[in-house]
């Protein structure tokens, strides 16, 4: 897919800057509206499949699929002990990535953390600077909100309700569920709503021995909601169908592409249209506005390999470039009119940072399946999802809001239980029979959004292009360290239940940002006073500036959050086109 | 060594430790491959795969006698059995090696050659013999000191045992020995539908 050359000359339609979920929707729903548009991403276009190579095995790998010595990814204990960029000890590492890019196909996605520095308080912030950005290994999770969510303040007082119910976004998720594909099993439930699911795979011995066990105590799990085509889709040639080859647990992507990511689900199909410009290695580090009319111009970009400088021009200005870097590029824009920044006359940008915080677990053994011959349970989309609990009927003594658990169980390519006591015949007796017979789960629990927890620009670091960098001001609260002394409980007490031997208990949190879920920054809502966009993720004080990823959500609820930024860009996209045609932009 | 008493591990380590210096000459000191100047900074200034290749032709981390020692370490821990070849045959040694010669990690490097000799040290000491010439039995006897010891960290010997562990469950499991005819890993082929649980029929390859 040859890229054309950006037209310096020309006024596009819409400029989108980042190609991830948010990007690339909008590219696909402006585009197909016929909408002349230009895509820009700060990233390379990499070769995906030479990258991810999913089929390879770790033997024919040179470093058995792990990082060669020369890089390094960070552990948690480094994250918790040494402040960003981490250099103290870890000079020799010639690249440097977060704790994602531990494997040796992940490493060219994830960016190299010291040419993308950042200050302030411990995050674990996984960025990936390539075309798809995040998408390319994302965990595939795709589930919906519902009005437990985007209403949750009518339920227990806390925070900000978003400008829309689930009626308003519902068909949205529904054309998102046809165009990209979704498999899962439809359960019927108020807080969870349904998608429109292709085939489900079906559960494990173990995972369904926890489902039994679960039922009698009223709660439920579910196949994973995975965002990957069992069926295929018949009108994406980019995309192949499911076919559970398998190593998909192994981090890393999809390079048959039945999980989405953007390029092949998104923007090649948005090129076929004739309507998009894409533009890698673009790093756009302000948007420009006209100072008389107050309105966004366009782009100043710099292109990452040559350092040379290019502004373009566009009617409309859609930011896309996840949660805190959008957050990032609206503070970067200051001008005499914008002053704190654009977008930003409510000083609510970069604050109501929240995401998932994770770490609290269980792993345990099901007895019955101890020496049963292997059986491939990594080749399909997903474990199972375990549905939120708490503060759903009745209220929890010590926190608000809930969790929800992902886990799995089975044989998978480099086998769970090799930290058993031990050598020798027995220790690899034991690893055999066991492989198949663990199951696991970790809770994701909601972060509330919090004013105090926010990012800036810090006054003084500046990454590898002279762009001032985040200082983060972020950390979990006490609601949060509640919540996750009840989800290690939970967990334990649901595995009891199931009759699982216990294995361990994780009560660790892990460090803010893990969950690579990070949402917020610049939230809708009905007053611009303490909101920064309108319910189609529109800015109040500039109308021709959107800003359609994580950033717009008004809480984080305990769901994943991609299927939802997707469904929410394409409402926002639908009534940016017809704004744009009536000439209100 | 009589494994059913107890043993003070601390107190039986200053023994065979300083019977050590009498017992065991130099030339079992197996001299450490250490790069010179030169080597270093070229890798320093060369880019990645260049610096890779050139760790490669510089040769082997380990001697022939300590890559001796590591093959009967390993199998020791991962032993060929009815089922499936061991750690020698997944050539887990090599595997080693090769982690080992491109390491930036000196720490880990030395923690490898103190180990290695201590190993030596500690089976003179109960056996009256190198680790690679005592009987299979004597080998167990000594791995599993350090294994029931697991936790005593501030001990090389122990540091050592729990890095060859890890460094051989890792080179073994991710071999073709370790993944296709010990575990027989059933994925990486065309699966038309999972099996699950209600259906116990053979997945179609």
């Amino acid at each position: 897919m040859p890229e054309a050359e950006v037209n310096l000359n020309k006024t596009y339609d819409a400029v989108i800057v980042g190609s991830g979920a948010a990007g690339g929707m909008a590219a696909h729903v402006l585009t197909t509206h016929g909408l002349q548009v230009l895509l820009l991403e700060a990233g390379k276009k990499l070769p995906i499949e030479q990258e991810l190579r999913s089929m390879e095995w770790p033997y024919d790998n040179a470093h058995r699929g792990f990082l060669p010595p020369s890089s390094h990814s960070l552990t948690f204990n480094e994250y918790t002990i040494r402040n960003p960029p981490y250099s103290a000890g870890l000079e020799k590492s010639k690249h440097l990535y977060s704790y994602i890019g531990s494997s040796d196909y992940v490493k060219n996605i994830v960016v190299d953390e010291r040419e993308n520095p950042f200050t302030g308080t411990n995050y674990a912030w996984v960025r990936a600077r390539c075309l798809g950005g995040k998408t390319n290994i994302w965990g595939r999770l795709a589930l919906r909100l519902s009005d437990y969510d985007f209403k949750a303040k009518d339920r227990d007082g806390y925070g900000e309700n978003w400008p829309i119910s689930y009626s308003d976004i519902a068909p949205y998720y529904d054309k998102v569920d046809l165009y990209l594909g979704i498999t899962g099993v439809p359960e019927n439930l108020p807080y969870l709503p349904d998608s429109i699911f292709q085939r489900p795979t079906k559960l494990n011995c173990a995972e369904l021995i926890l489902k039994q066990g679960l039922h009698k105590m009223g709660r439920v799990l579910t196949q994973y909601r995975a965002g990957v085509t069992s069926e295929g889709l018949k009108h994406n040639k980019y995309r192949s169908r499911c076919y559970g080859r398998g190593a998909c647990e192994r981090k890393g992507g999809c390079d048959i592409h039945a999980a989405f990511d953007s390029p092949t689900g998104l923007i090649y199909p948005a090129m076929d249209t004739g309507n998009l410009t894409l533009r890698t290695n673009a790093v756009v580090r302000e948007i420009t506005v006209d100072q008389q009319t107050g309105k966004a111009s366009g782009v100043h970009f710099v292109d990452s390999q040559t350092m040379k400088d290019y502004n373009v021009r566009a009617k409309v200005v859609i930011v896309a470039a996840s949660t805190l870097e959008s957050a990032r590029l609206l503070l970067l824009s200051k001008s005499r009119l914008y002053p704190n920044g654009l977008a930003n006359s409510s000083g609510h940008v970069g604050h109501n940072f929240c995401e998932h915080i994770m770490g609290p677990g269980v792993t345990g053994r099901a007895k019955d399946l101890v020496g049963k011959p292997p059986t491939l349970d990594d080749g399909r989309p997903g474990g199972f999802y375990l549905t939120r609990f708490r503060n759903l009927t009745e209220k929890h003594p010590k926190f608000i809001r809930g969790y929800g658990f992902e886990g799995g169980s089975g044989s998978t390519l480099f086998p769970r239980g090799t930290d058993t006591h031990g050598f020798g015949a027995a220790f690899k007796e034991e690893v055999r029979k066991n492989q198949g017979a663990f199951i696991g789960m970790g809770a994701f629990g909601e972060v509330l959004a919090r004013y105090e927890n926010y990012v800036e620009l810090d006054p003084v670091v500046k990454d590898k292009w002279g762009i001032p960098s985040l200082r983060f001001h972020y950390k979990f609260g006490d609601n949060e360290h509640r919540m996750a002394e009840d989800m290690k409980e939970t967990a334990q007490e649901m595995f009891e239940a199931a009759g699982f031997e216990i294995v361990h208990v994780a009560s660790r949190v892990l460090t803010e940002g893990w969950s690579i879920h990070e949402l917020g920054t610049a939230r809708m809502g009905n007053d611009p006073k303490t909101s920064v966009l309108n319910q189609f993720e529109q800015s109040h004080d500039v109308k021709n500036l959107f800003v359609v990823d994580g950033s717009a959500f008004v809480n984080a609820s305990c769901q994943n959050p991609t299927w939802t930024i997707m469904a929410l860009c394409w409402r926002s996209c639908d009534y940016l086109a017809d704004e744009l045609k009536k000439g209100n932009l | 060594m009589s494994t059913n008493d107890p043993i003070n591990f601390r107190q039986d380590r200053r023994q065979w430790l300083k019977s050590s210096a009498t017992v065991l000459g130099a030339s079992l000191l197996p001299l450490p491959v250490v790069p010179t100047e030169t080597q270093q900074a070229e890798t320093k200034s060369a880019p990645p795969h260049a610096s890779e290749a050139a760790n490669k032709s510089a040769g082997r981390f380990f001697t022939t006698a300590q890559h001796a020692l590591v093959e009967e370490l390993s199998e020791t821990i991962i032993p060929a059995d009815s089922h499936s070849g061991g750690a020698k045959a997944a050539k887990v040694a090599d595997y080693i090696d090769q982690v080992l010669r491109e390491s930036f990690d000196e720490t880990q490097k030395s923690l490898w050659r103190e180990g290695l000799h201590l190993i030596d040290v500690m089976s003179q000491h109960y056996h009256g013999k190198t680790f690679v010439n005592a009987a299979p039995e004597d080998r167990i006897a000594l791995l599993t000191v350090l294994s029931d010891h697991e936790s005593m960290i501030d001990l090389p010997e122990v540091r050592f045992f729990l890095q060859l562990k890890h460094m051989t469950v890792t080179g073994y499991y991710t071999s073709k020995i370790g993944i296709h005819d010990e575990l027989q890993y059933k994925g990486n082929r065309v699966l038309q539908e999972y099996v699950g649980c209600d259906d116990p029929g053979p997945a179609t390859s």
